[in-house]
Protein backbone atom coordinates (compact mmCIF):
# COMPACT_ATOMS: atom_id res chain seq x y z
CA UNK A 1 0.00 0.00 0.00
CA UNK A 2 2.80 2.34 0.81
CA UNK A 3 4.02 2.09 -2.77
CA UNK A 4 0.62 3.23 -4.10
CA UNK A 5 0.78 6.34 -1.92
CA UNK A 6 4.32 7.18 -3.00
CA UNK A 7 3.96 6.51 -6.72
CA UNK A 8 1.87 9.59 -7.72
CA UNK A 9 4.44 11.98 -6.25
CA UNK A 10 7.22 10.13 -8.02
CA UNK A 11 5.49 10.27 -11.43
CA UNK A 12 4.92 14.01 -11.12
CA UNK A 13 8.53 14.84 -10.29
CA UNK A 14 10.21 12.09 -12.31
CA UNK A 15 10.21 13.66 -15.79
CA UNK A 16 11.82 16.90 -14.64
CA UNK A 17 14.43 15.25 -12.46
CA UNK A 18 15.20 12.56 -15.04
CA UNK A 19 15.49 15.18 -17.80
CA UNK A 20 17.78 17.24 -15.57
CA UNK A 21 19.96 14.20 -14.87
CA UNK A 22 20.10 13.41 -18.60
CA UNK A 23 21.02 17.00 -19.42
CA UNK A 24 23.89 16.92 -16.94
CA UNK A 25 25.19 13.55 -18.16
CA UNK A 26 24.97 14.50 -21.85
CA UNK A 27 26.45 17.96 -21.25
CA UNK A 28 29.41 16.42 -19.44
CA UNK A 29 30.00 14.01 -22.34
CA UNK A 30 29.69 16.70 -25.00
CA UNK A 31 31.96 19.11 -23.15
CA UNK A 32 34.60 16.39 -22.75
CA UNK A 33 34.75 15.98 -26.54
CA UNK A 34 38.02 17.65 -27.63
CA UNK A 35 36.85 18.51 -31.17
CA UNK A 36 34.87 21.71 -30.39
CA UNK A 37 37.67 23.04 -28.18
CA UNK A 38 40.33 22.44 -30.84
CA UNK A 39 38.01 24.12 -33.35
CA UNK A 40 37.47 27.03 -30.94
CA UNK A 41 41.24 27.49 -30.79
CA UNK A 42 41.39 27.51 -34.62
CA UNK A 43 38.56 30.04 -34.79
CA UNK A 44 40.20 32.30 -32.23
CA UNK A 45 43.47 32.05 -34.11
CA UNK A 46 41.73 32.90 -37.39
CA UNK A 47 40.09 35.90 -35.70
CA UNK A 48 43.46 37.11 -34.41
CA UNK A 49 45.05 36.98 -37.86
CA UNK A 50 42.48 39.44 -39.28
CA UNK A 51 43.68 43.03 -39.14
CA UNK A 52 43.37 45.98 -41.52
CA UNK A 53 46.27 46.16 -43.99
CA UNK A 54 47.12 49.09 -46.30
CA UNK A 55 46.18 48.30 -49.90
CA UNK A 56 43.61 45.67 -48.96
CA UNK A 57 40.26 45.37 -50.71
CA UNK A 58 38.13 48.00 -48.91
CA UNK A 59 36.29 46.07 -46.23
CA UNK A 60 38.50 43.00 -46.39
CA UNK A 61 39.13 42.91 -42.65
CA UNK A 62 35.48 43.71 -41.89
CA UNK A 63 34.41 40.81 -44.12
CA UNK A 64 37.16 38.44 -42.93
CA UNK A 65 36.18 38.37 -39.27
CA UNK A 66 32.72 36.85 -39.71
CA UNK A 67 33.56 33.56 -41.52
CA UNK A 68 36.35 32.84 -39.01
CA UNK A 69 33.65 31.23 -36.86
CA UNK A 70 33.25 28.28 -39.30
CA UNK A 71 35.66 25.86 -37.52
CA UNK A 72 33.85 26.42 -34.20
CA UNK A 73 30.50 25.67 -35.85
CA UNK A 74 31.92 22.48 -37.38
CA UNK A 75 33.23 21.41 -33.97
CA UNK A 76 29.87 22.09 -32.28
CA UNK A 77 28.02 20.08 -34.93
CA UNK A 78 30.39 17.12 -34.53
CA UNK A 79 30.13 17.18 -30.73
CA UNK A 80 26.31 17.29 -30.86
CA UNK A 81 26.04 14.67 -33.61
CA UNK A 82 27.76 11.98 -31.51
CA UNK A 83 25.11 11.72 -28.74
CA UNK A 84 22.27 12.04 -31.23
CA UNK A 85 23.80 9.21 -33.25
CA UNK A 86 23.96 7.15 -30.06
CA UNK A 87 20.16 7.45 -29.87
CA UNK A 88 19.92 5.25 -32.98
CA UNK A 89 21.10 2.22 -31.02
CA UNK A 90 18.52 -0.44 -30.36
CA UNK A 91 18.79 -0.10 -26.59
CA UNK A 92 17.54 3.50 -26.67
CA UNK A 93 13.86 2.76 -27.53
CA UNK A 94 13.64 0.47 -24.50
CA UNK A 95 14.79 3.22 -22.14
CA UNK A 96 12.24 4.21 -19.45
CA UNK A 97 12.30 7.87 -20.58
CA UNK A 98 10.27 8.96 -23.64
CA UNK A 99 12.27 9.76 -26.74
CA UNK A 100 11.05 13.36 -26.74
CA UNK A 101 12.51 13.89 -23.26
CA UNK A 102 15.82 12.36 -24.30
CA UNK A 103 15.95 14.55 -27.40
CA UNK A 104 15.10 17.63 -25.35
CA UNK A 105 17.77 16.71 -22.80
CA UNK A 106 20.43 16.40 -25.51
CA UNK A 107 19.45 19.74 -27.02
CA UNK A 108 19.57 21.44 -23.61
CA UNK A 109 22.92 19.79 -22.94
CA UNK A 110 24.30 21.45 -26.07
CA UNK A 111 23.41 24.95 -24.83
CA UNK A 112 26.87 25.52 -23.25
CA UNK A 113 28.20 25.60 -26.83
CA UNK A 114 25.78 28.44 -27.59
CA UNK A 115 27.16 30.23 -24.54
CA UNK A 116 30.67 29.67 -25.93
CA UNK A 117 29.56 31.25 -29.22
CA UNK A 118 28.15 34.22 -27.29
CA UNK A 119 31.49 34.61 -25.48
CA UNK A 120 33.22 34.46 -28.86
CA UNK A 121 30.97 37.26 -30.14
CA UNK A 122 32.00 39.37 -27.14
CA UNK A 123 35.64 38.58 -27.96
CA UNK A 124 35.10 39.76 -31.55
CA UNK A 125 33.62 43.04 -30.32
CA UNK A 126 36.55 43.54 -27.94
CA UNK A 127 39.12 42.66 -30.62
CA UNK A 128 37.65 45.20 -33.07
CA UNK A 129 37.86 47.92 -30.43
CA UNK A 130 41.37 46.82 -29.53
CA UNK A 131 42.36 47.28 -33.19
CA UNK A 132 40.80 50.74 -33.15
CA UNK A 133 38.14 49.77 -35.68
CA UNK A 134 38.14 48.15 -39.10
CA UNK A 135 38.32 49.82 -42.50
CA UNK A 136 35.45 50.19 -44.93
CA UNK A 137 35.20 52.06 -48.23
CA UNK A 138 37.67 54.29 -50.06
CA UNK A 139 37.94 58.05 -50.39
CA UNK A 140 35.75 60.05 -50.45
CA UNK A 141 33.44 57.55 -48.73
CA UNK A 142 35.66 55.82 -46.19
CA UNK A 143 35.89 55.01 -42.48
CA UNK A 144 38.68 53.49 -40.42
CA UNK A 145 36.48 53.02 -37.37
CA UNK A 146 33.95 50.43 -38.50
CA UNK A 147 32.58 48.04 -35.89
CA UNK A 148 30.19 45.18 -36.45
CA UNK A 149 26.67 46.03 -35.32
CA UNK A 150 24.94 44.25 -32.46
CA UNK A 151 22.86 42.26 -34.95
CA UNK A 152 25.99 41.11 -36.80
CA UNK A 153 27.63 40.16 -33.50
CA UNK A 154 24.50 38.16 -32.62
CA UNK A 155 24.99 36.08 -35.76
CA UNK A 156 27.56 33.65 -34.19
CA UNK A 157 24.99 32.87 -31.47
CA UNK A 158 22.26 32.16 -34.04
CA UNK A 159 24.79 30.15 -36.06
CA UNK A 160 25.68 28.12 -32.96
CA UNK A 161 21.99 27.22 -32.64
CA UNK A 162 22.02 26.13 -36.30
CA UNK A 163 25.20 24.10 -35.63
CA UNK A 164 23.55 22.35 -32.67
CA UNK A 165 20.42 21.64 -34.72
CA UNK A 166 22.43 20.46 -37.73
CA UNK A 167 24.51 18.12 -35.55
CA UNK A 168 21.30 16.78 -34.00
CA UNK A 169 19.59 16.22 -37.35
CA UNK A 170 22.57 14.66 -39.10
CA UNK A 171 23.53 12.56 -36.07
CA UNK A 172 19.99 11.25 -35.60
CA UNK A 173 19.28 10.50 -39.26
CA UNK A 174 22.66 9.25 -40.55
CA UNK A 175 23.31 5.57 -40.05
CA UNK A 176 27.13 5.77 -40.07
CA UNK A 177 28.89 8.09 -37.66
CA UNK A 178 31.99 8.11 -39.85
CA UNK A 179 30.01 9.67 -42.73
CA UNK A 180 29.26 12.73 -40.60
CA UNK A 181 32.80 14.11 -40.71
CA UNK A 182 32.93 14.84 -44.48
CA UNK A 183 29.29 15.95 -44.61
CA UNK A 184 29.61 18.47 -41.76
CA UNK A 185 33.01 19.66 -42.98
CA UNK A 186 31.74 20.37 -46.49
CA UNK A 187 28.56 22.03 -45.24
CA UNK A 188 30.28 24.43 -42.85
CA UNK A 189 33.32 25.23 -44.97
CA UNK A 190 31.34 25.81 -48.16
CA UNK A 191 29.00 28.27 -46.45
CA UNK A 192 32.06 30.07 -45.04
CA UNK A 193 33.16 30.98 -48.60
CA UNK A 194 31.20 34.18 -48.20
CA UNK A 195 31.69 35.70 -51.63
CA UNK A 196 29.55 32.89 -53.08
CA UNK A 197 26.58 34.61 -51.44
CA UNK A 198 27.66 38.17 -52.22
CA UNK A 199 25.02 38.91 -54.86
CA UNK A 200 22.04 40.78 -53.34
CA UNK A 201 19.65 38.18 -54.77
CA UNK A 202 21.54 35.30 -53.08
CA UNK A 203 22.52 37.00 -49.81
CA UNK A 204 19.21 36.30 -48.01
CA UNK A 205 19.76 32.56 -48.51
CA UNK A 206 23.28 32.59 -47.07
CA UNK A 207 24.04 30.81 -43.81
CA UNK A 208 27.09 32.82 -42.72
CA UNK A 209 26.09 36.27 -43.91
CA UNK A 210 28.95 38.68 -44.45
CA UNK A 211 28.35 42.39 -44.80
CA UNK A 212 28.85 44.87 -46.42
CA UNK A 213 26.84 44.24 -49.56
CA UNK A 214 28.39 45.93 -52.58
CA UNK A 215 25.64 47.71 -54.52
CA UNK A 216 26.49 49.35 -57.84
CA UNK A 217 25.44 53.00 -57.65
CA UNK A 218 27.04 54.59 -60.68
CA UNK A 219 29.46 54.23 -63.60
CA UNK A 220 33.22 54.66 -63.19
CA UNK A 221 32.91 58.13 -64.72
CA UNK A 222 30.49 59.31 -62.01
CA UNK A 223 31.64 61.96 -59.55
CA UNK A 224 31.87 60.20 -56.15
CA UNK A 225 31.21 63.53 -54.40
CA UNK A 226 27.74 63.54 -55.97
CA UNK A 227 26.75 60.54 -53.82
CA UNK A 228 25.37 61.09 -50.28
CA UNK A 229 28.20 61.89 -47.90
CA UNK A 230 27.37 59.05 -45.49
CA UNK A 231 27.79 56.36 -48.15
CA UNK A 232 30.84 54.11 -47.98
CA UNK A 233 32.15 53.78 -51.52
CA UNK A 234 34.43 51.53 -53.51
CA UNK A 235 35.48 52.05 -57.12
CA UNK A 236 38.41 51.79 -59.51
CA UNK A 237 40.89 50.03 -59.22
CA UNK A 238 39.02 47.68 -56.85
CA UNK A 239 35.93 47.21 -59.03
CA UNK A 240 35.30 46.85 -62.73
CA UNK A 241 31.63 47.83 -62.49
CA UNK A 242 31.92 51.50 -61.61
CA UNK A 243 31.20 52.92 -58.20
CA UNK A 244 29.70 50.63 -55.60
CA UNK A 245 28.22 51.42 -52.23
CA UNK A 246 29.43 49.26 -49.33
CA UNK A 247 26.15 48.83 -47.54
CA UNK A 248 25.96 47.66 -43.93
CA UNK A 249 22.52 47.17 -42.44
CA UNK A 250 21.64 46.17 -38.90
CA UNK A 251 18.06 45.46 -40.00
CA UNK A 252 19.31 43.02 -42.64
CA UNK A 253 21.42 41.25 -40.02
CA UNK A 254 18.48 40.97 -37.60
CA UNK A 255 16.24 39.50 -40.33
CA UNK A 256 19.06 37.14 -41.25
CA UNK A 257 19.16 35.97 -37.63
CA UNK A 258 15.41 35.26 -37.87
CA UNK A 259 16.13 33.17 -41.01
CA UNK A 260 18.82 31.28 -39.09
CA UNK A 261 16.41 30.59 -36.22
CA UNK A 262 13.98 29.22 -38.81
CA UNK A 263 16.64 26.90 -40.23
CA UNK A 264 17.58 25.77 -36.72
CA UNK A 265 13.95 24.98 -35.87
CA UNK A 266 13.49 23.04 -39.13
CA UNK A 267 16.64 21.03 -38.42
CA UNK A 268 15.51 20.30 -34.86
CA UNK A 269 12.24 19.03 -36.37
CA UNK A 270 14.28 16.54 -38.39
CA UNK A 271 15.91 15.24 -35.21
CA UNK A 272 12.72 15.32 -33.13
CA UNK A 273 10.52 12.19 -32.67
CA UNK A 274 7.27 12.00 -34.61
CA UNK A 275 5.07 13.61 -31.94
CA UNK A 276 5.59 17.35 -32.00
CA UNK A 277 7.50 17.35 -35.26
CA UNK A 278 4.75 19.06 -37.22
CA UNK A 279 4.60 21.99 -34.82
CA UNK A 280 8.36 22.46 -35.12
CA UNK A 281 8.20 22.24 -38.91
CA UNK A 282 5.43 24.86 -39.00
CA UNK A 283 7.26 27.19 -36.61
CA UNK A 284 10.52 26.76 -38.52
CA UNK A 285 8.87 27.42 -41.87
CA UNK A 286 7.18 30.58 -40.56
CA UNK A 287 10.45 31.91 -39.11
CA UNK A 288 12.45 31.04 -42.23
CA UNK A 289 9.96 32.65 -44.60
CA UNK A 290 9.66 35.72 -42.35
CA UNK A 291 13.45 36.01 -42.28
CA UNK A 292 13.72 35.69 -46.05
CA UNK A 293 10.93 38.19 -46.75
CA UNK A 294 12.34 40.62 -44.20
CA UNK A 295 15.77 40.48 -45.82
CA UNK A 296 14.32 40.93 -49.31
CA UNK A 297 12.36 43.98 -48.14
CA UNK A 298 15.38 45.56 -46.44
CA UNK A 299 17.85 45.10 -49.32
CA UNK A 300 17.58 48.18 -51.59
CA UNK B 1 38.81 -14.88 -56.89
CA UNK B 2 37.86 -12.17 -59.36
CA UNK B 3 34.50 -13.84 -59.87
CA UNK B 4 33.89 -13.71 -56.15
CA UNK B 5 34.86 -10.05 -56.13
CA UNK B 6 32.56 -9.30 -59.08
CA UNK B 7 29.71 -11.07 -57.32
CA UNK B 8 30.41 -9.04 -54.21
CA UNK B 9 30.16 -5.75 -56.09
CA UNK B 10 26.37 -5.45 -56.14
CA UNK B 11 25.76 -6.40 -52.48
CA UNK B 12 28.61 -4.09 -51.45
CA UNK B 13 27.12 -1.24 -53.48
CA UNK B 14 23.80 -1.87 -51.75
CA UNK B 15 25.47 -1.93 -48.33
CA UNK B 16 27.20 1.42 -48.87
CA UNK B 17 25.23 4.40 -47.55
CA UNK B 18 25.04 6.71 -50.54
CA UNK B 19 22.96 9.52 -49.00
CA UNK B 20 25.86 11.36 -47.27
CA UNK B 21 28.00 11.13 -50.42
CA UNK B 22 25.10 12.43 -52.52
CA UNK B 23 24.53 15.30 -50.08
CA UNK B 24 28.22 16.26 -50.13
CA UNK B 25 28.27 16.12 -53.95
CA UNK B 26 25.09 18.17 -54.21
CA UNK B 27 26.43 20.90 -51.92
CA UNK B 28 29.75 21.02 -53.78
CA UNK B 29 28.15 21.22 -57.22
CA UNK B 30 25.74 23.93 -56.05
CA UNK B 31 28.72 25.87 -54.67
CA UNK B 32 30.55 25.41 -57.97
CA UNK B 33 27.57 26.78 -59.91
CA UNK B 34 27.44 29.78 -57.55
CA UNK B 35 31.20 30.28 -57.92
CA UNK B 36 30.87 30.23 -61.70
CA UNK B 37 28.05 32.78 -61.56
CA UNK B 38 30.07 35.02 -59.23
CA UNK B 39 33.31 34.49 -61.16
CA UNK B 40 35.37 34.60 -57.98
CA UNK B 41 38.68 32.89 -57.04
CA UNK B 42 37.75 29.36 -56.01
CA UNK B 43 41.02 28.13 -54.44
CA UNK B 44 39.54 27.60 -50.98
CA UNK B 45 36.46 26.00 -52.48
CA UNK B 46 38.58 23.57 -54.50
CA UNK B 47 40.56 22.56 -51.41
CA UNK B 48 37.32 22.05 -49.46
CA UNK B 49 35.88 19.96 -52.29
CA UNK B 50 38.97 17.76 -52.52
CA UNK B 51 38.99 17.18 -48.75
CA UNK B 52 35.24 16.59 -48.55
CA UNK B 53 35.17 14.11 -51.42
CA UNK B 54 38.30 12.31 -50.21
CA UNK B 55 36.88 12.01 -46.69
CA UNK B 56 33.64 10.66 -48.14
CA UNK B 57 35.48 7.99 -50.12
CA UNK B 58 37.59 6.97 -47.10
CA UNK B 59 34.52 6.85 -44.84
CA UNK B 60 33.13 4.23 -47.24
CA UNK B 61 35.76 1.81 -45.91
CA UNK B 62 33.64 1.36 -42.80
CA UNK B 63 32.08 -2.07 -43.07
CA UNK B 64 29.82 -3.12 -40.19
CA UNK B 65 29.87 -6.70 -41.52
CA UNK B 66 33.67 -6.92 -41.66
CA UNK B 67 33.99 -9.62 -39.00
CA UNK B 68 31.18 -11.61 -40.61
CA UNK B 69 32.86 -11.46 -44.02
CA UNK B 70 36.27 -12.51 -42.68
CA UNK B 71 35.44 -16.11 -43.59
CA UNK B 72 34.67 -15.48 -47.29
CA UNK B 73 37.40 -16.19 -49.89
CA UNK B 74 37.98 -12.49 -50.63
CA UNK B 75 40.74 -10.80 -48.65
CA UNK B 76 40.03 -7.74 -46.54
CA UNK B 77 42.23 -5.61 -48.80
CA UNK B 78 40.29 -6.72 -51.87
CA UNK B 79 37.05 -5.80 -50.16
CA UNK B 80 38.52 -2.42 -49.27
CA UNK B 81 39.61 -1.90 -52.88
CA UNK B 82 36.13 -2.80 -54.06
CA UNK B 83 34.59 -0.21 -51.73
CA UNK B 84 37.15 2.41 -52.75
CA UNK B 85 36.42 1.75 -56.43
CA UNK B 86 32.67 1.88 -55.95
CA UNK B 87 32.87 5.22 -54.11
CA UNK B 88 35.95 6.59 -55.85
CA UNK B 89 34.62 6.51 -59.40
CA UNK B 90 31.53 8.63 -58.66
CA UNK B 91 33.72 10.95 -56.56
CA UNK B 92 36.08 11.39 -59.52
CA UNK B 93 33.10 12.14 -61.77
CA UNK B 94 31.81 14.77 -59.32
CA UNK B 95 35.32 16.22 -59.02
CA UNK B 96 35.62 16.40 -62.80
CA UNK B 97 32.38 18.39 -63.11
CA UNK B 98 33.40 20.58 -60.16
CA UNK B 99 36.82 21.18 -61.70
CA UNK B 100 35.27 22.33 -64.98
CA UNK B 101 32.85 24.69 -63.26
CA UNK B 102 35.39 26.48 -61.07
CA UNK B 103 38.40 28.61 -61.87
CA UNK B 104 41.31 27.97 -59.50
CA UNK B 105 45.10 27.71 -59.41
CA UNK B 106 44.86 23.96 -58.81
CA UNK B 107 43.29 21.65 -61.36
CA UNK B 108 43.21 17.94 -62.15
CA UNK B 109 42.49 14.92 -59.95
CA UNK B 110 45.86 15.05 -58.11
CA UNK B 111 44.69 16.67 -54.84
CA UNK B 112 41.64 14.41 -54.58
CA UNK B 113 43.69 11.24 -55.15
CA UNK B 114 46.48 12.38 -52.82
CA UNK B 115 44.09 13.15 -49.96
CA UNK B 116 42.19 9.90 -50.51
CA UNK B 117 45.43 7.90 -50.41
CA UNK B 118 46.50 9.69 -47.21
CA UNK B 119 43.14 8.91 -45.62
CA UNK B 120 43.32 5.25 -46.66
CA UNK B 121 46.88 4.97 -45.32
CA UNK B 122 45.76 6.32 -41.93
CA UNK B 123 42.74 4.00 -41.97
CA UNK B 124 45.06 1.02 -42.57
CA UNK B 125 47.67 1.93 -39.99
CA UNK B 126 45.42 3.55 -37.36
CA UNK B 127 44.13 1.82 -34.22
CA UNK B 128 41.50 -0.71 -35.43
CA UNK B 129 38.66 0.65 -33.28
CA UNK B 130 38.72 4.15 -34.81
CA UNK B 131 40.79 3.50 -37.93
CA UNK B 132 38.20 4.54 -40.53
CA UNK B 133 37.09 7.56 -38.49
CA UNK B 134 40.70 8.75 -38.22
CA UNK B 135 41.21 8.04 -41.93
CA UNK B 136 38.12 10.07 -42.88
CA UNK B 137 39.25 12.91 -40.63
CA UNK B 138 42.73 12.99 -42.21
CA UNK B 139 41.78 14.87 -45.44
CA UNK B 140 39.80 17.36 -43.37
CA UNK B 141 42.74 18.01 -41.04
CA UNK B 142 45.20 18.27 -43.94
CA UNK B 143 42.91 20.80 -45.62
CA UNK B 144 42.37 22.90 -42.49
CA UNK B 145 45.90 22.89 -41.03
CA UNK B 146 47.71 25.04 -43.65
CA UNK B 147 45.16 27.81 -43.14
CA UNK B 148 45.62 28.10 -39.41
CA UNK B 149 49.14 26.97 -38.51
CA UNK B 150 51.32 30.04 -37.96
CA UNK B 151 54.57 28.42 -39.17
CA UNK B 152 54.96 28.98 -42.92
CA UNK B 153 57.41 26.08 -43.30
CA UNK B 154 55.04 23.66 -41.55
CA UNK B 155 52.09 24.93 -43.62
CA UNK B 156 54.06 24.42 -46.81
CA UNK B 157 54.80 20.81 -45.86
CA UNK B 158 51.20 20.07 -44.89
CA UNK B 159 50.00 21.65 -48.15
CA UNK B 160 52.10 19.30 -50.30
CA UNK B 161 48.90 17.42 -51.14
CA UNK B 162 47.86 20.60 -52.97
CA UNK B 163 51.19 21.71 -54.42
CA UNK B 164 52.84 18.32 -55.15
CA UNK B 165 49.92 15.89 -55.09
CA UNK B 166 51.51 13.14 -57.18
CA UNK B 167 54.46 12.71 -54.80
CA UNK B 168 52.09 12.59 -51.84
CA UNK B 169 49.97 10.06 -53.73
CA UNK B 170 53.05 7.93 -54.35
CA UNK B 171 54.16 8.03 -50.71
CA UNK B 172 50.69 7.29 -49.35
CA UNK B 173 50.20 4.46 -51.85
CA UNK B 174 53.46 2.86 -50.71
CA UNK B 175 52.20 3.09 -47.12
CA UNK B 176 48.94 1.45 -48.20
CA UNK B 177 50.83 -1.37 -49.92
CA UNK B 178 52.97 -1.87 -46.82
CA UNK B 179 49.83 -2.10 -44.70
CA UNK B 180 47.78 -4.25 -47.04
CA UNK B 181 47.61 -7.17 -44.60
CA UNK B 182 46.46 -5.05 -41.67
Amino acid sequence: MSTTTVRPRATVSAPASVTRALVLAEARRMLLNPVPWICLALTTWALWTVRPEPGEWPGSSYEGITPAVAPLLFGISVAVAVPFHRARHDVAPAAPVPEAHRTLARLLAALPFVAVAAAYAVLVAWRERDLGGLWLGMEPGRTTEAFHTTAELAQPVALALVAVALGAAVGRRTSRLVALVPALFVLWFVVSVYWLFGMPSVTPFSVIQVQPLNLTVGPASADPLSFPSDWLLVGHPHTSEGWQRQWVSEALAWWHNVWLLGIATLLIAVAWPRSGRRALLAAGAVLAVAGLVGQQVVIP
Amino acid sequence: MNTALARAALPTARAIRWAPAAAVSGVLLAAAVLARATDGPANMLVATAAAGLAATVVSGLYDPAASLLAAVPVSVMQRRLLRLTLLGLPALAVWSVFDRLTVAQVSGPGPLLALTACGVAVALWGPPRNAVLLGAATPVVLCALPRVVPSAAFSDVVAWWLTDPWWVLLGATLLCIAGRRR
